[in-house]
C-alpha cells in the first residue's frame, strides 16, 4: 500500500441503481444531506468574510492564519469548501494565482502527529513517519522558493489536534508567519473560546485575531434552507416546514436535523399514501410532527409502561425510598425492604433477593436507573436516570 | 393426566418418538428467530417496514442512513436485523449489492481492531487471506480513501454495530465519526445500523457526532400482553406439522394445549412473566421440563413446572446458608444480631466473637464453645463465601490485623430466617435468637 500503485476502491455495482422517481422521492434525494447546494442560503455574509480574506493573501503572497468557530451543523466546512470552490473558478479564468488545496480533518486521523504526514501526502505525493514529514515541511516553508505557489490549509475538527506540548498546533500556525511559505490556514472547531482555553499563549497568539463564528440558525433561515432545497418541487406544504424549522431551532438550529426530519417526513408521508391513488399526498403538519416526535421524544416512558410488574414495583419502590429519606440515591437492601412492603400491599408474591437483583440489573441495564456494579450486593448504591415525576406519571395510567 | 400405555411392538418406535420430539423441542426454544412469527406481528411490524424500508433504499437507490435500534435486553433486536435481511437476501439484487460488515462491540474493543475487521469484510485490496497490513494510521487512510473513492454507483456497505454503547467508549469516538460522516456526505453508499440496550444511547455520543447521526431510533419492548405470552409459550412446546408420527404429533400438541389452559401452569407463567417479560426468560424456564420428556415420563406434568419454578427463582443465599456448619451459622445469627443493634454500622471480628461468647455462656448449653482461632477460622471462610465483606471506605487492603476490621453482613434478616427454618437440625437456641 505504501507504493501508490494500489488504489483502494469498493466494486462498483453489477446493476444500474434506480433514479428517483416522483415528487416524494426526489424531495428525498434532495433533503439527504450530502446534496449540498451550488450556493449556501443564509451564509453570505460569513462567505464573503472568508472568500475576501483568502482572496486577498492570494493576491499579496502572503499567508495567514482564520479560526472559525461554530456549533455542529451550521455550514462552517460546507462554506469554506464553497469559498474555495469559487477561489478555483477564479483561478481558471486567470483572475487569480494558482494555488494548493489541502484538507485534513482532526477527527480522521489515529494520532494528531499524523496531520504532517497527511499534509505532506497531500502536498507532494510522499509518505514518511510523522516526525520526518514535519522536518520536511519545515524545511519546506522555511526556504524561499519564488515561483511556489499558495497553499490553503484547511484544518477541520482542530481541538483534536491538541497534544501535551501543543506542537502539531504550534506548527500548523507558525508556518504562515514564515516569510516564504505562502500558506493561509483555515483552522475550524466548535468552541468560539478554543485559543483561550485550550492553547498555550505562544501558540494561540500566532493564531491571530481573525476570528469568525457561525451563529445557530434561526428558523427562517433553516425554513429557507429547506425551501431552497425543495425549489420547483411541490413535495411539502408550507406550514410542515415551518413546524420543523421552528422545532429544531429551539433545540439546537442544526441543519443537518431539520434536513433529516423533513426526509423523514417525505418517508411517513409515502407510507400513509392510499393505495388506489398514483401519487401521494403532500407532506403535511402531522407528518413532520410525528416525525419529531420520533427523534426527539424520550422513549424512557414508554419502556416504564412497558416494563414487568417486578420492574415497575422497583421503580416505585426506589421513588418510596426517595421520599422517605429525601436523598436521591439508596442502598439495594433499603429499596428491598420498600419492594417488599409494596408487594404485600398489592397482593403480590414478594421475589426472592436474587430475583430482585436481577430485576434491578435490568433496569440498570437499559439505564433507567444508575446502579453500582453488582459486586456490592446489599450495600449497593441505586439512583433514578429519570425524574421521579416521569416514574410516578408513567405508572399512574396503568392502575 | 393419565400416562400412556405403551405396548410392547411400539417401544422401538415410540423411543425414536422422544428422541424426535427431544430434537425438534429443543431447537424450536433455542432457535433465535422462532417466537415472532407467532407473537406481536403487529407491534413489530412498524419498526420492521421502517428498517427494511431503510436498507431496501440503500441498495436500490444508493441513498445513506444511520439508525439506532433501542430496547431492552430479549426484545428481538437482532432477531428483528437478522430477519429483515434474510427477507432482503432473497432478492438476487440486494445480494449483488449490499456488502455486509457486522461488528461487536465486546469483540472490537478498540478502533484500531474494528478498523482491521472492516477491512477484512470488505476484503479491501490491503488485505492478503485473512491478514490486515499496515499500521492503525494506514488502515484509517486506505479505508476513508476507498469509501471516498466510491460514487452511487459502488456497492452500498451494510455495517451493523452491534453493543453499540461500547462503540461509543472509544477513543475521540473516531469511528463512528467516520462512519456517520460517510452516510452523511457524497461517498459510497453505506447505512450504519447500530443496536443497543441503552435508552440514553444518545447521550453518549460527542456534540460532532451527535449532528452527524440521523437520529432515526427504533424502539423495541417487550410489549406482550399475558395471553400473548401464553400463546408463544403454546408454540414453544407444539410440535411442527412436519413431524413424522401424527398421531403422536397430534395427542402431544393436545396435550401442550390444555397445558396452557391449566389453572396452575397459567399461574406459574404469570409469576414468571411478572418479574420479566422477555422470552429468553421463559426459554430457560422450558429447557427444564422439556429435557424430562423421556418413554418414562411422556408428559410434562405440573410438577416439572413448579420444580423449574422453583429453581429459576431460588434465592442464591438462603442456600448458601444450608451449607453452613452450625458454628458458622451461629456466627452468621450474631453478626446479624450486630448489625440490627448498631443499625447497619460496621462491625469487626472482636465484636463478633464477644457476641458469640455472650451466646454461647448464658443461653446455649448444647452448643459447644469453640476456641477463639476455630471461630476465626470459620469467620474466614464466610468471608471468603463473601457473606461478609470489608466496609467500604475502611480501605484497608491488607493492612490492619484481621481481627478489627470493619466488616459488613450480606444477608438480610428475611434471608436468615428462611434459611434457619429449612436448617437440617438447627440448634433450637439459635432459632430463638434470631426471632428475638
Amino acid at each position: 500500500v505504501r507504493a501508490d500503485d494500489m488504489m483502494p476502491n469498493i466494486p462498483k455495482t453489477p446493476r444500474q441503481r434506480k433514479e428517483p422517481m416522483g415528487v416524494l422521492e426526489q424531495a428525498r434525494a434532495r433533503l439527504h444531506v450530502s446534496a449540498v447546494p451550488e450556493s449556501l442560503p443564509c451564509r453570505e455574509l460569513e462567505f464573503g468574510n472568508i472568500y475576501s480574506f483568502v482572496e486577498g493573501r492570494l493576491l499579496d503572497g502572503t499567508g495567514g492564519c482564520m479560526y472559525i468557530s461554530g456549533v455542529p451543523g451550521t455550514g462552517k466546512t460546507a462554506t469554506v469548501h464553497e469559498v474555495l470552490r469559487c477561489l478555483q473558478e477564479e483561478v481558471d479564468e486567470s483572475n487569480l494565482p494558482e494555488f494548493q488545496f489541502v484538507e485534513i480533518n482532526g477527527m480522521k486521523m489515529t494520532d494528531p502527529h499524523q496531520a504532517h504526514t497527511q499534509i505532506l501526502k497531500a502536498l507532494t505525493g510522499q509518505k514518511a513517519t510523522p516526525e520526518h514529514a514535519a522536518e520536511i515541511l519545515d524545511k519546506r516553508f522555511n526556504t524561499p522558493a519564488p515561483r511556489r505557489e499558495s497553499t490553503v490549509l484547511l484544518v477541520d475538527e482542530l481541538d483534536l489536534l491538541w497534544t501535551r506540548k501543543q506542537s502539531v498546533m504550534y506548527n500548523l500556525f507558525d508556518w504562515p508567519t514564515r516569510p516564504q511559505a505562502k500558506l493561509i490556514v483555515l483552522a475550524i472547531a466548535n468552541t468560539m473560546d478554543l485559543p483561550e482555553r485550550m492553547m498555550m499563549n505562544r501558540v494561540s497568539s500566532r493564531l491571530g485575531l481573525t476570528r469568525m463564528t457561525f451563529q445557530p440558525y434561526t428558523f427562517r433561515q433553516l425554513q429557507e434552507i429547506v425551501m431552497s432545497r425543495m425549489k420547483g418541487l411541490q413535495a411539502f406544504e408550507d406550514d410542515a416546514i415551518q413546524l420543523a424549522a421552528r422545532k429544531v431551532a429551539a433545540v439546537s438550529g442544526d441543519a443537518r436535523r431539520a434536513l433529516d426530519i423533513c426526509r423523514r417526513a417525505t418517508e411517513l408521508a409515502e407510507l400513509a399514501k392510499t393505495p388506489g391513488r398514483k401519487t401521494a399526498a403532500l407532506v403535511n403538519m402531522t407528518h413532520v410532527d410525528t416525525a419529531v416526535q420520533e427523534m426527539f421524544s424520550s422513549p424512557k416512558i414508554m419502556a416504564i409502561r412497558n416494563a414487568s410488574l417486578q420492574e415497575q414495583l422497583f421503580l416505585k419502590a426506589v421513588v418510596a425510598e426517595f421520599r422517605r429519606s429525601g436523598l436521591e440515591e439508596a442502598t439495594f437492601l433499603q429499596v428491598f425492604q420498600q419492594h417488599e412492603c409494596l408487594c404485600r400491599l398489592d397482593g403480590v408474591t414478594v421475589p426472592t433477593m436474587s430475583q430482585l437483583s436481577g430485576v434491578c440489573s435490568t433496569l440498570g441495564a437499559s439505564r433507567l436507573l444508575l446502579v453500582e456494579v453488582g459486586k456490592s450486593d446489599l450495600s449497593q448504591r441505586v439512583r433514578l436516570n429519570v425524574s421521579q415525576d416521569d416514574v410516578m406519571y408513567a405508572l399512574r395510567d396503568n392502575n | 393426566m393419565s400416562k400412556r400405555k405403551s405396548s410392547g411392538s411400539a417401544v422401538v418406535s415410540e423411543s425414536a418418538c422422544y428422541l424426535e420430539l427431544q430434537k425438534v423441542l429443543r431447537q424450536q426454544i433455542y432457535k433465535i428467530s422462532a417466537p415472532c412469527d407467532v407473537d406481536g406481528e403487529s407491534d413489530l411490524d412498524k419498526p420492521r417496514r421502517h428498517l427494511l424500508d431503510l436498507i431496501q433504499r440503500c441498495s436500490s437507490m444508493g441513498e445513506s442512513n444511520s439508525a439506532l435500534i433501542i430496547g431492552p435486553r430479549g426484545a428481538g433486536k437482532t432477531m428483528l436485523l437478522s430477519s429483515v435481511l434474510e427477507d432482503l437476501k432473497e432478492n438476487r439484487d440486494f445480494r449483488d449489492n449490499v456488502l455486509e460488515v457486522h461488528l461487536n462491540g465486546l469483540l472490537q474493543t478498540d478502533d484500531r481492531i474494528a478498523l482491521k475487521e472492516i477491512t477484512r469484510q470488505l476484503q479491501l485490496e490491503n488485505v492478503v487471506g485473512d491478514r490486515v497490513f499496515g499500521s492503525f494510521a494506514d488502515n484509517l487512510a486506505f479505508l476513508l480513501e476507498a469509501l471516498k473513492k466510491g460514487s452511487r454507483d459502488s456497492q452500498a456497505v451494510l455495517f451493523v454495530l452491534e453493543e453499540f454503547d461500547l462503540f461509543a467508549h472509544h477513543k475521540n469516538q473516531t469511528l463512528l465519526y467516520n462512519l456517520f460522516d460517510i452516510a452523511q456526505s457524497q461517498q459510497a453508499p453505506i447505512t450504519v445500523i447500530g443496536l443497543t440496550c441503552r435508552l440514553d444511547v444518545i447521550e453518549l455520543l460527542e456534540k460532532r457526532v451527535k449532528s452527524r447521526f440521523s437520529h432515526r431510533q427504533i424502539h423495541l419492548f417487550n410489549s406482550l400482553t399475558f395471553d400473548q405470552y401464553l400463546e408463544v409459550f403454546e408454540s414453544l412446546l407444539t410440535l411442527p406439522s412436519e413431524f413424522s408420527d401424527k398421531k403422536f404429533c397430534a395427542k402431544w400438541n393436545k396435550h401442550v394445549q390444555n397445558l396452557s389452559e391449566d389453572q396452575g401452569v397459567t399461574s406459574i407463567l404469570k409469576k414468571l412473566y411478572d418479574t420479566s417479560k422477555d422470552i429468553r426468560t421463559l426459554k430457560t424456564f422450558l429447557m427444564l421440563p422439556v429435557a424430562r420428556i423421556s418413554p418414562s415420563h411422556p408428559r410434562l406434568e405440573m410438577a416439572d413446572f413448579v420444580e423449574a419454578h422453583k429453581l429459576l427463582t431460588a434465592d442464591s443465599k438462603s442456600n448458601t446458608l444450608h451449607g453452613l456448619s452450625v458454628l458458622e451459622l451461629c456466627l452468621v445469627v450474631a453478626m446479624r444480631r450486630l448489625s440490627d443493634i448498631f443499625v447497619n454500622q460496621p462491625f469487626n471480628f472482636q465484636m463478633v466473637y464477644n457476641e458469640y461468647q455472650k451466646f454461647v455462656q448464658t443461653r446455649s448449653h448444647a452448643v459447644q464453645s469453640f476456641d477463639r482461632p476455630v471461630v476465626l477460622k470459620a469467620f474466614e471462610h464466610l468471608q471468603q463465601m463473601e457473606l461478609v465483606r470489608a466496609a467500604e471506605g475502611s480501605g484497608t487492603g491488607g493492612r490492619g490485623q484481621k481481627e478489627f476490621r470493619p466488616m459488613l453482613l450480606m444477608i438480610d434478616k428475611s434471608q436468615l430466617m428462611q434459611a434457619i427454618q429449612k436448617y437440617p437440625a438447627c440448634p433450637t437456641e439459635a432459632q430463638a435468637r434470631v426471632q428475638v
